[in-house]
């Protein structure tokens, strides 16, 4: 079978991820592309014998190295292996986009062009010739419509097609002028027989040269020809500035790219009646309007985590009874103690208790989503890079900053939106105080554990929003210190408002939760069998025997009395004229009544004692005095610590350490409940402050380094995290103790 | 006259970019350039940011960047 590697390319919100999934269908997986962290998507077609892989790289305006992850498309296209470009245009938008098209033919790559959004198109009136415009480019344009899949099918047929044949190379023309400046270069080159070791044809050298492209020149440079080629450049420049009368070598190719788009649109493309784009102006006059804009946001925000926590709310219910169901019937069967411990206490209640948020962690990535794929973001961006900015922030922060409630790693990844290196830093620090969905557990966990059910998905929200004002904080803090420097400069496209596809909203949410259920499948479920190990061992018979020796003491005594209370009724009816007996076999009563408790409490007493000399409890014995201050028990320590692998690992963690802890308090065996009297309000509170603070877990840390390209950033943000979260813990618990 | 000063669904023709290095190319790239009409269609509260429509697209910009754009009214 072979392989067709597929750069789409295309400027942002043009529909390219949307293009992929509807060609393949539900064929489609994205993973992580090697190296570049580019996502790839690969689509088997079973009709033919080819598999087809695309890579989906981020959108880009142009091939000028304006953010990061435009650089990342641009080293991608200019280094790579792939076989040919699938340029996604938007046929609403088609003169800008012809921009781009402009300088992807630069490459002269093999390419096809998909003239997208077509059905959007035809209704507002908009018409395309896409055979005359096949013709001008010398590249096969076809008109299609992801959303309703019209010519699909066309579309891998040209791509098969052009795959087999051999480069037709792309028809551009520049104005008269430039190209005789060009003719000129390339009658040079030619006179000397010169041939390009890379495939570059000389009329590329030509243009590369003249458009004073760095790699070109750095290319050039190698060959002694290039003495003699410069004085004839240095001509062909002075003409071309004269006749553009411009100094500047990137206006004349704008004003040549823009030219020949427009001359381009002028020939293919035909408006009947320019109506409809008042629909995104309507909305638009609501949700940025001066006044009511912030407040709207707001309130979406609001409504996402309200939903997030109510909404989800309901089936948790089911997966943590049906993880009990699963718990107890499995743990029937199983004799062996030791492995029903493991199984029961230890996988299925770390593993039952990270699933248990899915639908949590369902709605929040739906949410995000949404906000990404209907064009709300950048409306957030502009309503809110005034206040921003003030905080030393971009308008486009956001993005990576809402991102960030996701998961940290895409959210370090859509930093690259920020061009100054700088900002980019910057907002990297903040991201990490943007909740992201790993935490969400440990939150609903925590505000279902402390406040009522009508005030919990306010408290979630305080949660977040907290977060999110301390993030700000911090950015202006350092701002000031640590990054100053000069503001990047606010420019960003604001897309048409679109119903994005069911389909592919299904596609984001399914992938996410996928992940998220193989985390809690592998990652979770060792990790769950490792906290279990390592809380359960080493068992200490000494303890275990003298506490059972003290309980079935007191047991012996209870039954004693039992037996005395028993007989007790009898001598009453018989003997009812002694007092005294009377009183003593109350005072029996009350006995057991005491003994049962002690009992109780030495049951409780000897699991804290097991605990405690586990190799578990003797490293939470060791950071013990770290957390102390912000009050939090050793238990509550590791479960900090064991999260930095990954935040979900906090709720298992304590899924775990009190499941075994508790089988005293079967009767109510939800894990809230547990949390709910086991910890005091105080120290509580304090948790899930340093949890909302300190470090990203160790995969977002690994990719952090990654982005940030250094060291030294990494170990600050341990460190910034770190202490953040231990001061802002310690005051939110001695704040609280004053109060409770 | 600069594109921060026009009002509100004002149009205007763009006469000259001032802006430097990699900001111009930027406004090259979204379709702004000399001679092109745009349209001021709605400002942030406080005169922050400002949201202009050219062609078939929307941008979004800060009063400084506007600065730095002259125009002409339509």
């Amino acid at each position: 079978m072979k392989k067709i590697v597929i750069a789409l390319v295309g400027q942002p919100n043009v529909g390219k991820s949307h293009l992929a999934n509807a060609i393949s269908g539900s064929n489609l997986k994205i993973g992580n592309f090697a190296g570049v962290t580019v996502e790839k998507a690969t689509a088997h077609l079973s009709t033919e014998d080819f598999s087809i892989e695309f890579i989906d790289l981020p959108g880009l305006y142009s091939l000028e190295d304006f953010s990061a992850d435009e650089k990342v498309t641009k080293d991608f296209l200019l280094t790579a292996e792939y076989d040919l470009i699938l340029n996604v245009l938007d046929s609403t938008n088609l003169e800008r986009n012809l921009m781009l098209t402009t300088e992807l033919m630069e490459l002269q790559k093999k390419m096809i062009i998909a003239l997208n959004m077509d059905d959007e198109a035809i209704k507002e009136g908009i018409d395309i010739n896409a055979d005359a415009m096949s013709k001008i480019l010398s590249i096969p344009c076809i008109r299609v419509s992801s959303k309703t899949k019209t010519n699909i099918d066309l579309l891998v047929e040209k791509i098969l097609h052009v795959n087999k044949n051999p480069l037709v190379a792309p028809k551009m023309i520049y104005s008269d002028e430039v190209e005789e400046q060009l003719q000129t270069i390339v009658k040079f080159l030619d006179d000397k027989h010169f041939h390009a070791t890379n495939a570059l044809t000389n009329r590329q050298i030509a243009v590369g040269l003249l458009w004073q492209k760095k790699e070109m020149y750095a290319y050039m440079h190698e060959h002694p020809l290039y003495v003699e080629l410069q004085p004839i450049l240095n001509n062909a420049l002075g003409h071309v500035y004269m006749y553009c009368q411009c100094e500047e070598i990137e206006e004349v190719i704008n004003r040549q790219h823009s030219a020949f788009s427009t001359g381009l649109c002028a020939e293919v493309l035909r408006v009947t009646n320019a109506k409809s784009k008042n629909f995104t102006q309507a909305i638009d006059a609501v949700l940025i309007h001066k006044l009511f804009g912030i407040p709207i946001f707001i309130f979406l925000m609001w409504g996402l985590f309200q939903l997030t926590f109510s909404l989800g709310e309901i089936p948790m219910g089911w997966i943590e009874d049906s993880f009990g169901w699963l718990g107890d019937t499995v743990g029937e069967t199983i004799s062996n103690e030791a492995l029903k411990s493991l199984i029961v206490d230890g996988i299925i209640a770390g593993v039952g208790s990270v699933i248990m948020f899915l639908p949590n962690i369902m709605i929040l990535f739906l949410g995000i989503a949404l906000l990404e794929t209907t064009g709300y973001m950048s409306r957030a961006a502009f309503l809110l890079d005034g206040f921003f900015h003030k905080f030393g922030l971009h308008g486009k922060s956001f993005v990576p900053l809402v991102t960030g409630f996701g998961c940290s790693v895409p959210a370090y990844m859509a930093a690259r939106t920020l061009k100054n290196k700088k900002d980019r830093l910057l907002t990297m620090f903040i991201i990490g105080f943007m909740s992201c969905g790993a935490r969400l557990p440990v939150f609903v966990l925590f505000s279902g554990a402390f406040f009522e059910e009508e005030m919990a998905g306010n408290v979630l929200f305080g949660i977040y929003i907290t977060g999110a004002l301390l993030g700000l904080i911090a950015a202006k803090i350092l701002r000031v210190t640590a990054f100053k420097g000069e503001d990047e400069p606010f420019v960003m496209e604001m897309p048409k408002y679109r119903l994005p596809s069911l389909k592919l909203l299904w596609f984001v949410v399914y992938s996410k939760s996928a992940m998220y259920i193989k985390k809690a499948g592998t990652f979770i479920l060792l990790a769950s069998m490792l906290i279990w190990f390592i809380s359960s061992y080493p068992q200490n018979s000494l303890i275990e025997e003298e506490y059972t020796t003290k309980i079935e003491a007191l047991q012996a005594q209870l039954d004693d009395a039992a037996s005395a209370e028993t007989v007790a009724p009898n001598k009453e009816a018989t003997e009812e004229t002694k007092p005294t007996e009377e009183t003593t076999a109350e005072l029996s009563a009350q006995d057991s009544g005491s003994l049962e408790d002690t009992i109780a409490a030495l049951e409780n007493e000897k699991h804290e004692k097991l605990m405690e000399n586990t190799y578990l409890g003797l490293m939470g014995k060791v950071v013990e005095p770290f957390f102390a201050p912000l009050g939090f028990d050793w238990k509550m320590g590791v479960a900090t610590i064991s999260g930095l692998a990954a935040k979900e690992v906090i709720v298992s963690t304590l899924g775990v350490l009190y499941s075994l802890g508790d089988e005293v308090t079967e009767e109510d065996n939800s894990l809230r409940e547990i949390i709910a009297s086991n910890m005091n309000f105080a120290s509580a509170m304090a948790f899930i402050v340093f949890v909302m603070i300190y470090l990203p877990c160790l995969a977002a840390t690994a990719v952090f380094y990654k982005e940030a390209e250094s060291l030294k950033y990494t170990v600050y943000l341990v460190l910034f995290t770190f202490i953040t979260a231990w001061v802002l813990a310690f005051i939110t618990y001695r704040t609280l103790l004053l109060f409770t | 006259m600069d594109l921060s000063q026009i009002t509100k669904n004002q149009k205007a023709h763009i006469t000259h970019i001032y802006a430097q290095h990699s900001l111009k190319k930027r406004l090259f790239s979204l379709g702004l350039g000399v001679g092109k009409e745009v349209e001021v269609v709605e400002t942030s509260l406080q005169k922050n940011t400002i949201k202009i429509t050219l062609g078939f697209s929307a941008v979004a910009l800060r009063f400084d960047e506007a600065k730095l754009i002259e125009v002409e009214v339509a």
